[in-house]
């Protein structure tokens, strides 16, 4: 059994792979302590799989906290993760959107799953899980709402900002314009959609597409982002969130 | 010699006003320059002292922020607030400054600095393949010699401007020898190691100390790769860097790479080996003030257009250094380096198939971690490739 450990700004995923199959998997926040988040979501993992941890091989660490996970064999960044991921539930991909809490990026992936290029958002928090964060708060809504809601729309708002800190007050001021939450959520995605898309236009889309990490579950950005680039992203039958643990268990089990 | 530089940026100005105001005192007059553009040879003729006053810091840019906007480059924002906010031991010693227009934001600060210090901003053209443009531009040069003139209270002769020529050539030649001794693989020096003694030295007061220094270093550089003794035992990938330039106080993404298993063999752009291998010819019966404008309107800063030739010398560079990948960095809201880093891109991944970096970030340590993934990333393409 291998396993691969992704410790995220705010969620930390776990993966337990058998030789070629998924065993169980786990995804909780990240909290305040990287490392104890970890542990737990690991251990829930063991116990979901039936196995003790002496029958892990080999582990993998990624994300931003993986410096902190001293357990593990070793640390590879979730860049090359989320390319062998996706390369293993699926070969024909070859570009990877990863939105995750803080960061958003776009990976080229080659024949054999390696990543051969990648960019990322700079020095800001727009594109990423924590604008859509600001805005459920916002709304008062469940951020897992956020995406159903936006399907309700029969008008969406024209929204042009897409800052983190800013977004608060836009979707006040439309509130108080009396505009529908529906409409709001819709215009976000929208503008959410351009940011990102117009990133992924950046490194060139070729090939296979997939959207993964926790704000892939988001099915009205998703339709957005499909709107925008007039393109489809390959269905997944696994967790898009646990696509960077399951890409470091692949590289424990290919470690010599 | 030893390659390690113990002390902060801070500590090297330090040292160097004490040794400043000493030589002031004796009469020596001191010149400000900020970039590549300028044309140190004017400040040699006249004999005074060439002093690089580029802020390379965080500390300053919140002083700087009480008069300029956020949203500026760390460049612009760090000289700036170095010069006004007395922190800075090497500033108030400047007689005069000269400056050029590379930018839009210098241009501007500049104007404001111009109210502390006498200045004189050189009006570069930007499409310097244009024979008008060399025209401008040696025009420029005369009244920077001019503003010299009066400034020092001195005469600048044309035997002066001969003597600054081959002032500035012998260490232009020096400094290109000591980048070309990285050619070596594996390189008898780290690359952070490297611009933080080429920082050190290029502080100075008396030139031919300091030519003989730089020498020393060279021949040091040499038996070193004579004698086999390398940086590192074990093969590391060889990273070219373009793009802004690190120096001591600003380099934590060189710090990065070399962490991640890379080192750093060759710079281009700001500071790079293209702003040094690029010598001044001087015909018997040229006038000095033509040979050295034509020299400085080459230099392939993105503010210049359509700047052709940085690509020439990028493909040069690395197919000479035998380059594994490219970083690529961009001062946040540096719009030339950043727009042109998109032909980078098309040059170094299209064009040569190598693994690609382009940076952008600021003086802060604040994405250090943000900015290891992007490195790290970098590194795992390289060593897939290897």
């Amino acid at each position: 059994m291998f396993a691969g450990i992704d410790v995220g700004s705010r969620t930390t995923k776990v993966v337990l792979m058998g030789d070629q199959q998924i065993i169980a998997s786990g995804v909780i926040q990240t909290g305040t302590s990287p490392a104890g988040a970890a542990e737990t979501v690991l251990h829930r993992a063991c116990e979901q799989a039936g196995c003790p941890r002496k029958d892990i091989r080999r582990m993998v660490g990624t994300g931003y906290g993986r410096v902190s996970l001293a357990f593990v064999d070793k640390t590879i960044t979730e860049l090359t993760c989320h390319a062998k991921g996706c390369h293993f539930i699926n070969s024909a991909v070859r570009t990877v959107l990863d939105i995750g809490g803080q960061d958003s990026k776009v990976i080229r992936v080659d024949d054999d799953g390696n990543m051969t290029d990648f960019i990322m958002n700079d020095k800001c928090a727009a594109g990423t899980g924590r604008f859509l964060e600001v805005v459920a708060q916002a709304l008062e809504i469940d951020l897992d709402a956020l995406g159903k809601l936006s399907l309700e729309a029969d008008r969406p708002c024209k929204i042009n900002s897409t800052c983190s800190v800013f977004a608060e007050s836009e979707v006040v001021s439309l509130l108080a314009k009396g505009e529908d939450c529906a409409n709001i959520v819709a215009g976000i995605n929208r503008s959410f959609a351009t940011r990102i898309g117009n990133m992924v236009k950046r490194l060139g889309v070729s090939g296979e597409m997939v959207f993964v990490g926790g704000v892939a579950k988001n099915h009205g950005l998703v339709s957005a982002l499909s709107d925008y680039m007039q393109t489809h992203f390959l269905g997944l039958d696994v967790d898009p969130q646990i696509m960077g643990a399951l890409g470091a268990a692949v590289m424990a089990q290919q470690l010599a | 010699m030893t390659f390690k530089v113990n002390q902060t940026i801070q500590d090297v100005h330090t040292n160097l006003a004490l040794s400043l105001e000493m030589a002031k005192d004796e009469g020596t007059k001191v010149v400000g320059c900020l970039c590549s553009y300028s044309p140190t040879e004017l400040i040699l003729a006249a004999g005074a002292v060439p002093v690089g006053l580029c802020g390379s810091t965080q500390d300053p840019i919140a002083k700087a922020e009480e008069i300029l906007s956020p949203d500026q480059c760390p460049k612009v924002k760090a000289t700036f607030g170095r010069a006004i906010s007395g922190t800075c031991p090497l500033f108030p010693l400047a007689d005069c400054i000269i400056a050029e227009t590379t930018c839009d934001g210098r241009k501007k600060m500049y104007e404001l600095l111009a109210r502390h210090v006498p200045l004189q901003v050189m009006d570069l053209p930007q499409k310097p393949d244009r024979t008008a443009a060399l025209a401008h531009w040696i025009a420029e040069v005369r009244d920077a010699k001019a503003f010299l003139e009066a400034q020092l209270g001195v005469t600048i002769t044309d035997d002066d401007l001969r003597r600054g020529i081959e002032m500035g050539n012998r260490q232009r030649q020096l400094i290109t020898e000591l980048y070309y001794l990285r050619q070596h693989d594996p390189s008898p020096i780290m690359g952070l190691d490297f611009i933080n003694i080429m920082t050190q030295l290029r502080y100075y007061v008396d030139f031919e100390r300091y030519i003989r220094t730089l020498a020393e270093f060279r021949d040091e550089l040499a038996q070193r790769v004579q004698d086999r003794q390398f940086a590192y035992p074990d093969p590391r990938p060889r990273i070219l860097w373009t793009g802004l330039g690190n120096s001591l106080g600003c380099s934590k993404l060189l710090e990065l790479i070399e962490d991640s298993g890379g080192v750093v063999v060759c710079q281009e752009g700001c500071g790079g080996v293209t702003r040094t291998e690029d010598q001044i010819t001087l015909a018997d019966d040229e006038d000095p003030i033509v040979a050295i404008a034509r020299r400085y309107l080459r230099v392939t800063c993105a503010c210049m257009t359509p700047n052709g030739q940085r690509f020439e010398d990028l493909e040069r560079l690395i197919d000479e250094f035998r380059i594994d990948g490219v970083v690529d960095l961009a001062w946040q809201f540096c719009q030339p380096f950043e727009i042109e880093s998109y032909r980078v891109r098309e040059l170094v991944k299209g064009k040569l198939g190598l693994p690609f970096l382009h940076v952008v970030t600021d003086y802060s340590q604040s994405d250090t971690e943000q900015l290891r993934v992007r490195v790290e990333g970098f590194m795992e393409q390289i060593a897939v490739r290897n």
